[in-house]
């Protein structure tokens, strides 16, 4: 994705080829509007209404000059009060028309914006949903969350105050000029003799303009980032005692930011200032021209031509302001387009179930035969590795970290797919299984609990969408979480916190296993955590986890003795290869690698309980 | 508690929301002063040229070639006159906002680096951020926009209202009648918009949070099946979010057309009432004075309708100045009250506890700790995680408060030497290592006033050599000039570690204090490291905090904490021999450092 750049020769350049981000690019993409009218098409309906009221609503505009000159001319001149007031009704009736018409617009085209917007999120969610793990190992998950949200809403902002409705200003202009001219072709021209050079003053203070607000959001950036790092990095700053030097940095990037706003704060009074004068030197133009041609032979226009002048002159000028803040949101939304459907356009998808693998008569439950894999074809973490877990027992993984046992379990749950061999569950080959059915199949209990916002009960019947109630109970109380939320006044519909901060370590624990226990696994796989508990809440857990185990295939990274000695067969890792295989006694008999574990763990153990011994003796 | 104390005296002291909002305003008086002066000439020519427009198509009318040609150049002259001084005003009356808006700002990080952690453990970092951010925007469009508006709003009805009654005192009070409501309407509006564009954030904000949570713990919404679950979930947060937004969208797309509706509605009297005013009274209304009345009504339209927007910027404006100055008002926990200047150079750099208490909300973290290190020995602090190791490095720092007389640097009460000297004699590497979103070099210069020099640039280098770093930081392409940090290269843990400990060798202070500154370092790395610590260290007072007792080993003493107090002390080889829990944990490594090796 990252193009390549030169290498910066000094920290200074690094720095500012760093801070300075690629600025905003073209305004019109006609790829990436095609693809974004595929997801507006559902909604063409609203859309083709709203585009169509836009002509009615300028119509409506235009016209009011027209009434009123009506009312100066057939009414005042002619002194007919009966013309007066009737225009002047319709003059109303008119106005009230054209407001809800431009409401109408408004919020059709915002309904059609943000319907399609949902849809264009939901299909980036689902799209994220899609990728198999090993994207999101590489993808930083801030820059995803941005493309589901605020690039989806720069793209939507193209209907809410974009492209869309400078169309309709810029037919507005055209209708205005054409009723101008309907009514006096040279006196239109003389009043538009202005409007040649107020575009180009227009145009030359928007060009800057668009430089000063692109400064702007570098600097905002740079602002904010350089806050952010001295709020959390002040222990840093404080111990090197560096505060005066980050105030000068701050002050550089603080004044850099409040003189960039000072450039656009001019500009941008500039432009209207500019715009309004050019709006009132129309009007003065008009009667210059109008006042020469007094004595002429053809007088130039009636008084109502001229007072519907001046307000046609007052409405021509209003949408010209808005056009440059619609330029820069035209290149703010493509840019978010092409952010999105770059993501769109680069799936790594799950391995597809695969029909030609073979299946085979097996009385084991989970099988691996020669599997080998790598995270990268620089990291192998399994080389070459065999097992099998015969129905209702327990086999046990051992080793020290990063030994590949953890490994192990995701390419079970085929959360990774491994790069050869052949993985069996129950005697088939998991590439023919569909992922879902598979992990329905296996269970993983992991070191880390994740807690999802909701109640105990949904977190438990996780993933159920019409969760068993009376099940939920069963297995809460058969992993004594029942009890203990009891015992704190909770019940199942106890709401679980920002990442479950409300329960304790044990707790949440005991939520993970009630929570495999529910799905009622063929294969329970369960990652022992290694933090300990206090004593009581070790002693429910361990309890929690032998009812767990009983009877049931099950494979488990064990860290306790305890665990390690129930299992039925013990395989220890070691470099990403089963180094021994045995039970606890031929393994510690052996005097190999599970001996020196065991007796690590021993000492860790030891030590753990010691800590409070030589407490509770001093 | 310090955090009560803290609280307390910011609140006897806080002067109203009100003294507060006169602060930034008052900086700014110049630029106010003659922003008002310019908006003055700006809204007297704005107010002109209704009038000579009226003149010019009344002359017009009356065939009066003299009167219009020089009406319409008045008309002319007064609107490049008014253009420049409207630009001139808005740029001095919003340059102010910035202005004031920056000198807050920097007020606000010399108050945050002044700061310490319990301030820091009472507001979080997104806090504080929300403050220097939103906060300062509001209190800048109040002294920008909202002063700008004030001024503007009197000014234009000083110069359009007269003028109107003038003409006909009747039709002014007519057209006038809607303005109250306009102000009423708009606040209300501005009101409801302030909360549903809240609203409109908070669903935006629930539908990212979701994305986060569902992409980080991807392992278990994958082996649970609950994408399904999750992508239901996140359809009815867009959902709400699009209901937000449509709510937030029919507000403001009646807003501006009812509003708007409302001028036009009053321009509508002018005409009807105007033009049979006329037509009844002959000679005391013409058909210019329509034109003049339209022209005063667009321009007292707008203000009028800013005034009810400026209401509830007044509001927000309060709440935001008050949610600032909690910030600059707070009380640092850590400071100099108690400073005695001292000569930096007569530090010997021995370090002395005695009896250490520390309690952390109510709980004794470290209690009745005691220690020695003479002038360039070296201490090892070993013990289990929670054991209260790193709080005693912070507190021997002074990163936290230290209770006086029982920290002492050569016999002096740390609490009493200048925190400028304490710092630059003591030097701390944590265990987890901040890196600012910078050059890897810019990193371990952080303390240094050239960090481009190249005299700094070599020493830049060897401390990364002596922190083992320089040749993997070389093989990358960017070399030691790679960005780091937040926005750049994430390093491994332990590169990390080793950027922060090269950041502490370089500045070369005659106490160091490392805080297990190798966990997530490798063993043969780290012994490696742990040499270059032995040379850099000759002369200086060390103070190693670790979990290895292959690192302890090499220290002249080692205590041993555990829950807080120091269960076990002496030398390396002593302790092996007592049995105790350093001899266990020198026991379990061997048998990792065998496994490691097979």
């Amino acid at each position: 994705m990252s193009e390549p750049k030169a290498k910066p020769k000094t920290g200074a350049e690094a720095e500012k080829a760093f801070h300075e981000e690629s600025g905003l690019g073209k305004v019109y993409d006609r790829r990436l509007l095609a693809r974004t009218w595929g997801f507006v098409r559902p909604y063409a309906l609203p859309l083709v209404v709203a585009l169509s009221l836009m002509p009615v609503s300028a119509e409506l505009l235009v016209t009011q000059p027209k009434l009123l000159r009506r009312v100066v001319d057939e009414g005042v001149a002619r002194g007919d009060l009966g013309v007066v007031r009737d225009v002047s009704m319709l003059l109303g009736a008119v106005m009230l028309t054209e407001f809800a018409l431009r409401f109408t617009i408004s919020y059709l085209l915002q309904v059609v914006g943000q319907r399609a917007m949902a849809d264009l999120r939901h299909e980036v969610f689902r799209f994220l949903l899609g990728q198999r793990m090993a994207f999101f190992d590489r993808q930083p998950v801030g820059r995803l969350v941005t493309r589901a949200t605020n690039d989806v809403d720069a793209l939507g902002e193209l209907f809410a105050s974009g492209a869309v409705t400078a169309v309709g200003d810029l037919y507005t202009l055209g209708r205005i000029i054409v009723a101008m001219v309907a009514f006096s072709p040279r006196l239109s021209l003389l009043t538009f003799a202005v409007v040649p050079p107020l575009l180009l003053v227009v145009e030359l203070i928007r060009r800057r303009a668009r430089v000063a607000f692109r400064e702007i959001r570098t600097r905002t950036a740079r602002l904010n980032s350089y806050l952010n790092e001295q709020v959390t990095g002040v222990a840093v700053v404080q111990a090197y005692g560096q505060e005066a030097r980050c105030q000068g940095e701050f002050r550089e990037i603080n004044q850099a930011y409040r003189d960039a706003n000072f450039l656009a704060i001019r500009y941008d009074a500039l432009l209207y200032a500019v715009v309004e004068a050019f709006s009132s030197l129309c009007v003065a133009s008009m009667l210059f021209w109008g006042a020469r041609a007094i004595g002429a032979p053809a007088p130039a226009a009636s008084i109502g031509v001229v007072v519907a002048f001046v307000l046609y002159i007052q409405r021509f000028f209003e949408p010209l302001r808005e056009l440059s803040s619609k330029y820069t949101i035209m290149q703010s939304a493509m840019a978010g387009a092409e952010r999105i459907f770059g993501l769109l356009d680069n799936p790594e998808p799950h391995a597809a179930v695969s029909e030609g693998a073979t299946a085979i008569e097996s009385d084991a439950a989970v099988s691996f035969e020669s599997v080998s894999f790598g995270y990268g074809p620089d990291r192998p973490v399994l080389r070459d590795v065999s097992f099998s877990v015969a129905r209702g027992r327990m086999v046990a993984l051992v080793g020290h970290t990063g030994a590949g046992k953890t490994t192990v379990v995701s390419l079970l749950q085929r959360l990774y797919e491994r790069d050869a061999g052949v993985i069996r569950l129950d005697g088939e080959d998991i590439r023919a299984l569909d992922p879902r059915e598979l992990r329905r199949r296996v269970v993983v209990v992991p070191q880390d609990v994740l807690l999802f916002p909701g109640d105990v009960l949904a977190n438990v019947a996780l993933g159920d969408e019409s969760p068993d109630e009376a099940r939920v109970q069963r297995v809460c109380d058969a992993v004594g979480l029942g009890p203990m939320l009891a015992s704190r006044g909770l019940g199942l519909r106890a709401e679980v916190g920002d990442r479950g901060a409300n329960f304790s370590v044990g707790e949440r624990q005991l939520i993970a296993l009630a929570r495999a226990l529910y799905r009622d696994p063929e294969v329970l796989v369960l990652d022992e955590a290694t933090a300990s508990l206090d004593s009581e809440s070790e002693r429910v857990v361990q309890a929690a986890l032998a009812t767990a185990l009983e009877g049931r295939t099950s494979m488990v990274i064990a860290h306790r003795l305890s665990t390690i000695r129930k299992a039925d067969e013990i395989l220890v890792f070691h470099r990403g290869v089963v180094a021994e295989r045995g039970t606890h006694a031929s393994l510690l008999a052996q005097g190999g690698i599970y001996a020196r574990l065991h007796r690590l763990q021993l000492q860790a153990e030891a030590e753990a309980k010691g800590g409070a011994l030589v407490d509770a003796v001093l | 508690m310090a955090d009560g104390v803290t609280d307390r005296d910011a609140k006897r002291d806080a002067p109203s929301p009100w003294a507060r909002l006169w602060e930034p305003l008052r900086t700014q008086k110049a630029h106010l002063t003659t922003g008002a002066a310019f908006l003055a000439v700006s809204s007297a020519c704005a107010g002109g040229i209704p009038r000579a427009v009226s003149a010019a198509s009344n002359a017009l009318n009356r065939g009066d070639r003299s009167v219009a040609v020089t009406a319409s150049l008045v008309i002319a002259a007064l609107a490049a006159v008014g253009a420049w001084a409207r630009v001139e005003s808005r740029v001095r009356i919003f340059n102010a906002g910035r202005d004031a808006e920056y000198l807050l700002r920097e007020r606000l990080l010399s108050s945050l680096h002044r700061l310490g952690p319990s301030f820091y453990r009472r507001m979080s970092p997104g806090e504080i951020m929300s403050r220097a951010t939103n906060d300062l925007a509001q209190v800048r469009l109040l002294v920008g926009f909202g002063a700008l508006n004030v001024v503007n709003t009197l000014f234009a009805y000083a110069v359009n209202i007269p003028m109107m009654f003038a003409r006909n005192a009747k039709l002014a009070a007519l057209a006038l009648l809607p303005f109250p409501f306009f102000i009423l309407l708009t606040q209300a509006f501005a009101k409801v918009l302030f909360e549903r564009s809240r609203a409109a954030q908070e669903a935006l904000g629930a539908m990212s949070d979701r994305v986060q949570r569902v992409l980080s713990g991807m392992r278990v919404v994958r082996a649970y099946g609950v994408d399904g679950v999750e992508l239901k979930g996140f359809d009815a947060d867009t959902q709400r979010s699009l209901e937000a937004n449509l709510a937030l969208a029919r507000l403001r797309g009646s807003m501006f057309p009812i509003l708007g509706l409302g001028a036009a509605l009053s321009s509508l009297v002018v005409v009807w009432y105007g033009a049979r005013t006329i037509i009844t009274e002959p000679g005391a209304f013409s058909v210019g004075d329509i034109l003049a009345f339209q022209g005063h009504v667009a321009l007292v339209a707008w203000p009028t309708i800013a005034m009810g927007y400026l209401l509830s910027i007044v509001q927000r404006g309060k709440v935001s100045i008050m949610r600032v100055a909690e910030v600059l008002d707070a009380t640092p926990d850590i400071d100099d009250a108690r400073a005695v200047p001292v000569d930096p150079e007569a530090l010997k750099g021995a370090l002395r506890v005695e009896g250490l208490r520390y309690e952390i909300e109510g709980r004794a973290v470290l209690d009745g700790v005691s220690l020695e290190v003479p002038a360039g020995g070296s201490l090892a602090v070993v013990g289990r995680t929670g054991a209260g190791k790193s709080v005693l490095v912070r507190l021997l720092a002074r990163a936290l408060p230290t209770p006086e007389g029982a920290v002492f640097l050569d016999d002096r009460d740390v609490t009493t030497v200048p925190l400028a000297t304490l710092r630059a004699v003591v030097g701390v590497a944590q265990q987890e290592p901040f890196l600012f979103s910078t050059t890897v070099a810019r990193n371990v210069a952080f303390a240094e006033p050239d960090p481009d020099a190249p005299e700094t640039v070599a020493r830049v280098r060897a401390a990364l050599r002596e922190a083992e770093l320089l040749d993997e930081i070389d093989r990358t392409p960017d070399g030691i000039y790679t960005i780091v940090g937040e926005r750049g290269v994430q390093l491994s843990g332990g590169q990390k570690q080793r950027v922060a400990l090269a950041r502490a060798l370089l500045t070369a202070p005659r106490v160091l204090l490392l805080d297990d500154p190798l966990s997530a370092v490798d063993a043969r790395t780290e012994a490696a490291i742990l040499d270059a610590i032995d040379r850099v260290s000759k002369g200086r007072t060390l103070v190693l905090v670790t979990h290895r007792v292959a690192a302890a080993a090499r220290c002249d003493r080692v205590v041993v904490l555990d829950e807080g107090k120091v269960v076990e002390s002496g030398t390396h080889d002593a302790l092996v021999k007592r049995g105790g829990l350093y001899a266990r944990m020198a026991e379990r490594q061997s048998i990792e450092a065998e496994l490691e090796a097979l």
